[in-house]
């Protein structure tokens, strides 16, 4: 259930280190955020963040060029993958401190559910792997968050290209829907070997007279994207309709 | 969830008689009421002064706008400056009847916090002309109907479980396996705490007249009803493992809960009686009463024996649910307590040097 779209939302001011409205990184001078250290920091994570996805998307290329399919390129870019979604977990730690300015809650969210979909199914039923559904994320997952990473790392840098602040705010429309297919197909595809090998299921009795389905949990979170994609989608809408517009306006003065 | 609200009353009295309280007893609340009585004759004589260097009593004129629109809605005349908030509500009612009393919120400025009922008008003007923002906060409930739906569904849905209904456990798997004994205990014990909790509702909680949003009602029973639902299907089902430890560890848990149930009971009693409610109260204190010694270590023993119970009641089934459960409420009550410590500290710095919160020397 990876929110791009609400990860997108969320971060848009945050990328700009503390400044409201990020689309004036260009010539905005700063008032308050974080120090020179954490600004330091953020620029470091942001260039790794970005060139680790880049690595990720070259990947893809290379193996597809050599395998001349797109079938099971999974295989290819798993390790960084892993890795690199991982390591967003930085961002929740980032919230936490208070040298982003995003919410916890919201931040938590959205990099624990793309997290979960990395290890708790991807990594765990090792059927799914092959499917042609999990490239549909990573292909998702990769250009948003290469555009992602780099409109935060310039935004740090008060030198925002207007074509990544486009990008940021245009292809989601494309992008956001095609990861959440990509997603929701991979946990339906592997619903059925979750069923049958009882995976991550603990059933009565036990001393800790609990039990929990792993199987009807995932069943759940597929019915929870249904009231959950919409708002965040035109939630997106609107902001992008806000930011584009407001730059639009600010030529028009000039 | 919600904190409740206490004002004056003389139930304590009444309790008192009805129990055929001792004359010791009896002797200590009239010495306090002889106290009270001074502080009150003594207090009195100060209260004409200002008046009388004033020399006559101020009018004021209330404008009320919507806080919506900005537009006026009416104005108020001859309110007197005595008159409080809650009064002032009363009579924008009588001049615009749609607007109902406690779904108004007041506000000085736009955005400004709402004005608490209390607040009298003399103390929030700045001139004869007063201007207030009014907003409808929406359907609103009493606090006295949020506690009684609370408390009220876990009550009967624990029972749905424990008769382990068709619908809810295999029939054959429920005949097979009867009940251990804890599952009974812990059914007694439950419906302990939810039917003290009720009674206390009705009969020794004094409840604000204060109102709050029918959002928070909804929230805060879908919060109990379904913990209750989620710990009760755990214990009743018939699945279930018994402790660990066997009937000691069950024995020594029921004492306790009970225990801390008498002591929370005892507490509420206490925190309900006039000195203790409402905006003059004055700090609680022990008596001879051995469950009000908490006062002692704690500024609100109150919470820490319904921590007790929680956890006592978790040790006494084992269940990972209730003790999920525990650990939720005593966050929430820690975050109460740590608050109503800091206004004790701000107010009665000297009674409460070095006592903590709700957890004795820690917390």
């Amino acid at each position: 259930m990876a929110a791009v779209a609400a990860t997108a939302a969320a971060k848009g001011n945050g990328g700009g280190g503390g400044r409201a409205g990020a689309g004036d990184a260009s010539g905005t001078r700063k008032k308050k955020g974080p120090g020179p250290l954490a600004t330091a920091y953020l620029v470091i994570y942001n260039v790794v963040m970005t060139a680790g996805w880049l690595v990720i998307a070259v990947g893809l290329v290379r193996a597809y060029l050599a395998k001349g399919s797109y079938h099971s390129l999974y295989y290819s870019i798993e390790k960084p993958l892993k890795f690199f979604q991982t390591g967003a977990l930085l961002e929740i730690l980032h919230c936490a401190i208070g040298i982003v300015p995003s919410s916890v809650v919201l931040t938590s969210f959205q990099v624990m559910s793309r997290v979960f979909l990395i290890w708790a199914v991807t990594h765990s039923v090792k059927e799914v792997q092959s499917e042609d559904s999990v490239l549909l994320f990573v292909i998702a997952w990769t250009i948003t968050e290469i555009i992602r990473y780099s409109f935060y790392t310039f935004s740090l840098l008060n030198h925002l290209p207007y074509l990544i602040k486009w990008a940021r705010y245009t292809l989601f429309i494309v992008l956001y829907p095609m990861g959440v297919s990509g997603e929701l197909l991979t946990i339906y595809a592997a619903l059925p070997f979750v069923r049958q090998a009882g995976l991550y299921s603990i059933s009565l009795p036990n001393k800790y007279n609990f039990s929990f389905d792993y199987y009807a949990f995932l069943i759940l979170i597929m019915i929870s994207y249904i009231p959950i994609f919409p708002q965040l989608y035109f939630h997106m809408i609107h902001q992008r309709r806000k930011i584009l517009s407001h730059t639009e306006e600010h030529k028009k003065f000039e | 969830m919600f904190k409740r609200h206490k004002s004056l009353a003389s139930e304590r009295k009444r309790a008192l008689l009805s129990q055929r309280a001792t004359r010791f007893i009896l002797k200590d609340d009239m010495r306090n009421f002889h106290f009270l009585s001074k502080l009150v004759l003594s207090a009195g004589p100060l209260r004409p002064t200002p008046a009388v260097k004033h020399s006559k009593t101020t009018h004021f004129e209330i404008e009320i706008f919507d806080a919506q629109t900005r537009k006026q809605i009416c104005i108020l005349d001859k309110v007197t400056q005595s008159s409080t908030i809650h009064d002032v509500k009363q009579k924008f009612h009588k001049a615009c009847p749609k607007w109902y009393p406690s779904r108004v919120g007041l506000q000085l400025e736009c955005g400004g916090p709402f004005l608490k009922d209390y607040i009298t008008i003399q103390s929030i003007a700045a001139s004869s002309i007063v201007t207030l923002y009014a907003t409808d906060l929406g359907q609103q409930v009493s606090w006295t109907t949020v506690f009684l739906a609370e408390y009220t569904g876990p009550l009967l849905i624990y029972l749905l479980f424990y008769l382990r209904i068709p619908c809810i456990y295999d029939g054959k798997e429920s005949a097979r396996r009867l009940r251990h004994p804890v599952v009974h205990l812990a059914c007694f014990c439950h419906c302990i705490h939810y039917i003290r909790y009720l009674l206390e509702t009705l009969f020794v909680h004094k409840v604000s007249a204060g109102h709050t949003p029918l959002k928070n009602l909804i929230m805060s029973c879908a919060f109990y009803w379904g913990f209750t639902s989620w710990i009760a299907y755990y214990i009743n089902h018939p699945l279930y493992t018994p402790p660990s430890f066997g009937n000691r560890q069950i024995t020594v848990s029921a004492i306790n809960f009970l225990i801390c149930e008498a002591g929370n009971h005892f507490i509420n009693v206490m925190l309900s009686h006039p000195n203790h409610t409402g905006n003059n109260a004055c700090f609680p204190s022990p008596n001879y009463n051995p469950f009000t010694w908490m006062f002692f270590l704690v500024s609100c023993p109150n919470y820490t024996y319904e921590i007790g119970s929680w956890i006592s009641f978790t040790v006494m089934t084992q269940t990972l649910p209730v003790g999920i459960f525990t650990l939720l409420m005593s966050i929430q009550m820690s975050l109460w307590a740590q608050k109503k410590h800091k206004i004790y500290l701000r107010k009665f710095n000297s009674y409460i040097h070095r006592k903590s919160a709700m957890i004795p020397f820690i917390l």
